[in-house]
């Protein structure tokens, strides 16, 4: 009974957090192009509903009624295996990041946390073990659809998320050397009480650096403009996912938009203090409405970010596409000393100035 | 100075580095991106609910024209067939039945999937029976849907120029009237 109970409450927060990050895909596939399109003096899609706003619904009932073409001589399981590869693993990043504060309350008879689905305390190493998974995907799509285009982008994802992974996971060791934890939850609680502790710019050795290398690494990890290599749409038609189509195809896309935002909520949790707000408290929290300060803190990660995400876009309005050995030069030449350099520095200040 | 010139190609200022390092150039261009954003003013025309307005002289659908009492202007001289470089139009003149000197178009065809809308026909037409209207939107699902003949072109000239020329007094009615005035010729009175 207890235990129903309690994987009732899991199985309940686990759809919450889902349809809002579902809901999220669906309004950046709209904002992308409506963002893009004013970025270049264009309208973006005009033409379902009210200045197109209907677009994802149509786009995604699209995509449902296609036929779905398996091509001749693909790998009929690694190619049915492969958008789920991808997909999963985006999704399920999600469960440990805190979307706003880390208070308990009492639901029949049971502590439940509401705003983090599990904080377990390797939070940041799970999230960073399942995107490793999540390029498994993309290199098996490519792989099995059997075409040179689709195996080439794999080939090259292959290499840009091995090298970029790398980058990721040292960019954020200096955050962990701060905080001294790798739970989302507690880095996020040792940011509280305004932007100066942000790890961003916090004493003692702000992670300034390790928030830019951390920024390009995760444009590069999430395959967006101006690293988006596998599926650079003018060589390689649309790379790993040349040859899907339907709902496989949706499931790649789905993807790739659920990273966006994952990458976008650690940063934001890791770098700008997740769902604290930039002054002491709240503002609610001060006016003696403690109970709905939770409203104020959930905005401001919201906030946050929204603004990685439209940094996606602005980059990607901006950007021209990285040559693959630029991209490589500058992944292992430049992003890794400087967060390898980070990591070091950070410990020193660490050691000699302790939190 | 020549010196300071080698360690110039050699060592790129400081000023440059900092460039580099602050990403300077890629916050030059996301500022331009921006600046798009705010001053958001789209050159965009949505299309099939709002359209140019275009300039008279636009070379669209061809047509064949009618005078004002509902003649056609056409008198079959095949000048529009010769004029044509692409081959659109084909000709068969004819005369008209009891009047031995007159003559005019028995069948008029153009195949339209050719034209390239020079506008040589219309200029070379000696009475003005051919003109460029404004139409474009001339999508069709079969492709000898834009194979025309006599009755199509002179529905497209009604429906595009409602306003039609005068049939001249002075021309007689057995004379195919070219679009001169024969002044120095004797004129019948009818």
């Amino acid at each position: 009974m207890e235990i129903g109970l309690r994987l009732a409450v899991s199985l309940a927060q686990i759809a919450a957090v889902m349809g809002v990050v579902m809901l999220t895909v669906m309004v950046l596939t709209l904002a992308e192009r409506k963002v893009l399109g004013w970025m270049q003096d264009r309208m973006g899609p005009m033409e379902v509903g009210p200045y197109g706003v209907l677009q994802p619904i149509a786009d995604g009932l699209k995509l449902f009624f296609k036929e779905d073409i398996i091509p001749a001589g693909a790998n009929r399981f690694l190619f049915t295996l492969a958008p789920i590869l991808a997909l999963v693993p985006a999704m399920i990043g999600f469960a440990v990041i805190p979307f706003g504060p880390s208070m308990t309350i009492e639901l029949f008879g049971m502590q439940v946390k509401p705003f983090v689905i599990s904080d377990i305390n390797i939070g940041i190493l799970y999230i960073l073990a399942f995107a490793s998974i999540g390029a498994y995907g993309i290199i098996l799509g490519g792989w099995s659809s059997n075409s040179k285009y689709s195996l080439l982008g794999g080939l090259r994802s292959a290499a840009q998320v091995i090298s970029y992974e790398l980058n990721v996971g040292l960019a954020i060791v200096g955050v962990i050397l701060l905080s001294g934890s790798l739970s989302l939850v507690k880095i996020t609680e040792a940011q509280a009480g305004g932007f100066w502790n942000w790890f961003v710019i916090a004493m003692p050795f702000p992670q300034i650096f390790a928030f830019v290398v951390y920024v390009i690494s995760s444009v590069a990890e999430t395959n967006r403009v101006p690293f988006d290599l596998p599926e650079a749409e003018s060589e390689l038609v649309a790379g790993f996912f040349t040859e899907y189509s339907g709902m496989r195809f949706a499931f790649f896309f789905i993807a790739e938009y659920a990273n966006m935002i994952l990458v976008s909520c650690v940063a934001a949790a890791l770098f700008l203090g997740g769902w604290n707000a930039p002054y002491p408290g709240t503002i609610l929290g001060h006016l003696g409405l403690d109970a709905l300060a939770w409203i104020e803190n959930v905005v401001w990660f919201a906030a946050k970010v929204y603004f990685f995400l439209f940094l996606f876009f602005w980059l990607r309005a901006t950007l021209p596409r990285l040559r693959y050995d630029q991209l490589m030069r500058f992944g292992w030449k430049v992003m890794l000393p400087i967060a390898l350099g980070n990591i070091v520095l950070t410990a020193i200040a660490a050691y000699f100035f302790p939190r | 100075m020549n010196a300071a010139a080698t360690t110039d190609t050699k060592r790129k200022p400081f000023s440059e580095w900092l460039k580099t390092l602050t990403f300077y150039e890629l916050l030059v261009g996301m500022k331009a991106t921006l600046t798009h954003l705010l001053n958001y003013k789209p050159i965009t025309l949505q299309y099939p609910h709002e359209k140019r307005l275009l300039p008279d002289n636009y070379r669209g659908m061809l047509s064949l024209l009618r005078y004002d009492d509902g003649t056609e202007k056409c008198v079959g001289c095949d000048l529009c067939e010769a004029a044509c470089p692409s081959r659109v139009i084909r000709v068969v003149s004819g005369e008209v039945p009891g009047e031995p000197t007159k003559r005019y178009s028995k069948e008029y065809y153009m195949d339209m999937t050719r034209c390239l809308f020079c506008g040589l026909c219309v200029d070379a037409c000696p009475v003005d029976a051919l003109a460029m209207t404004r139409e474009f939107e001339w999508a069709v699902y079969d492709k000898r849907q834009l194979h025309l003949n006599k009755q199509q072109l002179l529905a497209i000239g009604d429906r595009a120029f409602p306003v039609r020329e005068k049939r001249l007094e002075l021309q007689h009615p057995n004379v195919a009237f070219f679009n001169v005035t024969f002044k120095h010729l004797p004129q019948k009175e009818n």
